[in-house]
């Protein structure tokens, strides 16, 4: 039965069906017991799942991420909730180094299944240390699986299928987005990673994006199509796995690309699609992609000035326009 | 690495070229952009560039020398190397085979540099020395190497200028734009889909004008072409003889989209590249200047009686839609006054003079910045047969054609005269060059309301300035005061031109 939950909601759903299923799944980080959450995601789990599966951790990203993934190698399922991705930074070695390798290393030994989920990007004047869009700088590691939801019903799906998989996934929320709503069915679901989703269906120029941009894409698509050109836009729900073919079809069908992304432009999501399209779309082409980033500079804490600095529905028609010739 | 300079293709027909005079000599140092030679094609004297820097090692075709498209004419030392030491793949044939072999037992060939350096050193003394056993392979390696390398270059710049196939013919067109933008190299830009759909379609994309950055085309140019169709068939014989009519002479309307930049910023230089249609209006127009012996007559019309007649006609055609203009009036005054002068509707054909048995009316239509800019001269046949309803009509009809979709090679033939109005922007009087293969333009100008002496006295009228261009081969000065004598009769008395 669809009705209408909040993201943090559907994302506690996709949680608890999980842990009700499977024994083996629990939820660990700061705040997430005792607290209910520092974003109330986890919510009334403590109650329902007890304190040996719903874990309050010290302030030790290092240490608990660690924890889960030798967890994980010994047949758990954990899900570790980062309070912010910009904290999984002192966990880098246990993040990057060892659980994305660990299959490999191991020699088919030892997987690691977990699920590592927290906020991502800018969460709105929390400073340049605390405002970190990971994807870019952790999608250059193999072996990681890396989805950026974008609705209630895409996130309790995607998480679902996070948890069930056998390999580590990096599933970035975003504060901003934590109390939106809109309809969710109660059963459990599952929604592919690598599987882009048509938002929206058009003839004149494909713009990709993930996560929260993906909402001013769709600004920006409205906009645009009061000038009649008609966008289509896609979300890539993973970018790792990327579905490089369902753009490499829509670039078909459209001739120009636009990628939104909102990490910063430098070795990032959208330079490496840009690569790709032009690789596979080079006869298709009638403009280089054009891309759409985070400005090349720290997140300023001002808020006029960190809003100029992120990616916006403005800056994404301005794209467009460019892209296809009608600046 | 040498570097061959080639015969360029300078026109789109040129097949061999003249050295006139090299403006450099052996040992030279050249960079890109100079012109280092004068070349004779078979329609004029051209300068010719170099496109690469470095040293003039060895000058192959001497002053006076025709050669085809695509000879090497001359060979460039890149810096850093011996011009003495360097050979065009063209020559030293007769090494070829013994390259060969010493290519293929030669394990090391691509590899090692320091080695190669070695042996070019090697191969620059021995050369001196006579080629004794002992360098031969030494020699034959850096022979090999630079040859192989040569032989692809070459093979690329006569697929270049050789090319006939409408492909390649874009190629040869980035050669003969040239020197353009941020590329540096001259290509002409097209965007990849817009390269493909041009292929799909058999469009040759010459003849588009690019509205992307640095003037690329991109693919809603390509798909006006499409829907325009006329005359970017890639199918036309690139050889064939082009109709007698088109891109010639004076607007006879303002296009209608004026540039409405008004900005009174500063002036920038800027170097616009030639688009097909420039590049044809240059060709024919040089040619008509200069072949055909011009003289101008020109005569005042009296247009109070016109513009009378033309007031009356419109208020009663209104409810028709119908709206004559001035124009339409001088379209079907000349096309009948040529049945009392034949020898105005002639063509000069080098060992006789062709008079026409038709009277085809060009007009020459400027058109929109949107489409390139430019002008073409649409022709309306039969004109002397034609009512002026007849005239009004189809003399919008191409003005219309011609700005949005382009005119068809048919709609662009077979003039036997032509007339370019400039009145609608106020001149009072100027001189057309001669389309050719037509013996006469007229060049009309302003009905201007001034002061004029009508029956011995002052008065106030209106007077038009019209001046004929002629061949003075084909027509003579009375013939063509005559003839506007008869033009002014019918315009002056214009109940004429409606019977």
């Amino acid at each position: 039965m669809p009705r209408e939950i909040e993201f943090r909601e559907a994302l506690r759903e996709a949680m608890s069906q999980c842990m009700r299923d499977d024994p083996r799944v629990f939820l660990m980080g700061e705040e997430v017991a005792e607290y209910n959450g520092a974003y109330k995601v986890s919510k009334g789990m403590l109650d329902e799942f007890g304190p040996r599966r719903v874990i309050d951790t010290p302030i030790s990203e290092n240490g608990f991420a660690g924890l889960g993934i030798g967890a994980a190698m010994m047949g758990l399922r954990p899900i570790i909730e980062f309070m912010s991705w910009s904290f999984s930074l002192v966990a880098a070695d246990q993040i990057l180094n060892n659980a994305p390798k660990m299959l490999y290393m191991s020699g088919g030994q030892f997987g690691c299944p977990i699920v590592f989920r927290g906020n991502n990007g800018a969460g709105g004047q929390l400073g340049s240390t605390h405002s970190w869009c990971v994807e870019s700088l952790y999608a250059n590691v193999p072996g990681v699986k890396i989805v950026l939801p974008t609705t209630p019903y895409e996130a309790k799906g995607l998480l679902r299928t996070a948890i069930l998989d056998p390999d580590p996934v990096f599933f970035l929320e975003s504060e901003r987005m934590l109390g939106m709503k809109g309809d969710v069915p109660e059963e459990p679901y599952e929604v592919p990673f690598g599987k882009a989703r048509i938002v929206r269906e058009g003839t004149d120029c494909t713009i990709v994006s993930f996560g929260r941009p993906v909402h001013f894409c769709i600004e920006a698509a409205e906009t645009l199509e009061k000038d009649g050109i008609d966008c289509e836009v896609l979300d890539g729900r993973s970018v790792r796995p990327l579905d490089i073919d369902a753009i490499v079809k829509s670039v078909r069908k459209t001739n120009y690309c636009v990628v939104v992304d909102q990490a910063w432009p430098f070795a990032s999501i959208s330079s490496e699609i840009a690569s790709q399209v032009h690789k596979r779309c080079f006869d298709d082409l009638d403009n280089h992609v054009h891309r759409v980033n985070a400005d090349d500079v720290p997140a300023p804490y001002a808020y006029n000035l960190e809003q100029e600095m992120l990616p916006n529905a403005r800056k994404i028609v301005e794209a467009v326009r460019s892209a296809t010739y009608q600046a | 690495m040498s570097i061959d300079i080639t015969m360029p293709r300078l026109s789109d027909t040129m097949e061999s070229g003249t050295i006139l005079k090299w403006n450099v000599k052996e040992g030279d140092e050249v960079s890109s952009g100079d012109v280092v030679a004068d070349v004779e094609t078979d329609k004029a004297t051209m300068e010719m560039q170099v496109y690469d820097d470095g040293t003039i090692a060895r000058i192959v075709v001497d002053e006076g020398d025709t050669v085809d498209v695509g000879t090497v004419i001359a060979i460039l030392a890149e810096e850093g190397e011996d011009p003495s030491g360097v050979d065009s793949s063209s020559e030293s044939s007769e090494k070829k085979s013994k390259k060969k072999e010493a290519k293929a037992s030669d394990d090391e060939d691509e590899e090692d540099s320091s080695d190669e350096e070695k042996s070019t050193a090697t191969a620059t003394k021995d050369r001196d020395d006579d080629e004794d056993d002992d360098s031969e392979e030494d020699d034959s390696d850096r022979e090999s190497k630079s040859k192989k390398k040569d032989d692809s270059k070459k093979e690329s710049r006569r697929e270049d200028s050789e090319a006939e196939s409408d492909d390649r013919g874009e190629k040869d067109s980035d050669r003969s734009r040239s020197d353009e933008g941020a590329g540096g190299n001259g290509r002409l830009r097209v965007s990849p889909v817009a390269r493909r759909l041009a292929d799909d379609h058999q469009i040759d994309v010459r003849n588009i004008q690019g509205s992307g950055p640095s003037g690329r085309i991109i693919k809603r140019d390509v798909m006006n072409a499409i829907e325009s169709g006329a005359e970017t068939r890639a199918s036309v014989p690139p050889g064939a003889k082009r109709k007698s009519t088109s891109d010639v002479a004076h607007p006879i309307v303002p296009a209608a989209a004026q540039d409405e930049d008004q900005a009174p910023g500063p002036l920038e230089e800027t170097s616009i590249k030639l688009s097909n249609m420039r590049q044809t209006i240059a060709k024919r127009l040089v040619e008509s200047k200069t072949t055909i012996p011009h003289y101008q007559v020109t005569l005042t019309f009296n247009m109070d009686p016109l513009l009378e007649l033309r007031k009356t006609l419109n208020q009663q055609l209104e409810p028709q839609g119908v709206k004559l203009s001035v124009n339409d009036f001088l379209v079907r005054a000349c096309a009948i006054a040529m049945h009392r002068h034949h020898e105005v509707n002639a063509s000069w054909g080098e060992d006789h003079i062709k008079v026409h048995g038709e009277v085809n009316v060009g007009i020459a239509i400027s058109l929109p910045a949107s489409r390139g800019g430019g002008l073409v001269v649409g022709v309306i046949r039969n004109a002397d047969q034609m009512g002026l309803r007849g005239i009004s009509a189809e003399s919008k009809r191409l003005a219309e054609k011609a700005r949005t979709k382009g005119l068809t090679t048919e709609e662009m033939s077979d003039s036997t005269f032509t007339i370019s109005n400039l009145g609608m922007f106020g001149v009072e009087h100027f001189t057309a060059i001669i389309n050719p293969p037509n013996s006469a333009i007229l060049a009309v100008g302003a009905a201007i309301q001034k002061p004029v002496v009508r029956d011995g006295a002052l008065a106030v009228g209106h007077e038009m300035q019209a001046t004929l261009s002629l061949d003075h081969r084909v027509i003579d000065g009375a013939m063509a005061a005559e003839y506007l004598r008869t033009l002014k009769q019918i315009i002056e008395n214009p109940a004429s031109v409606l019977v």
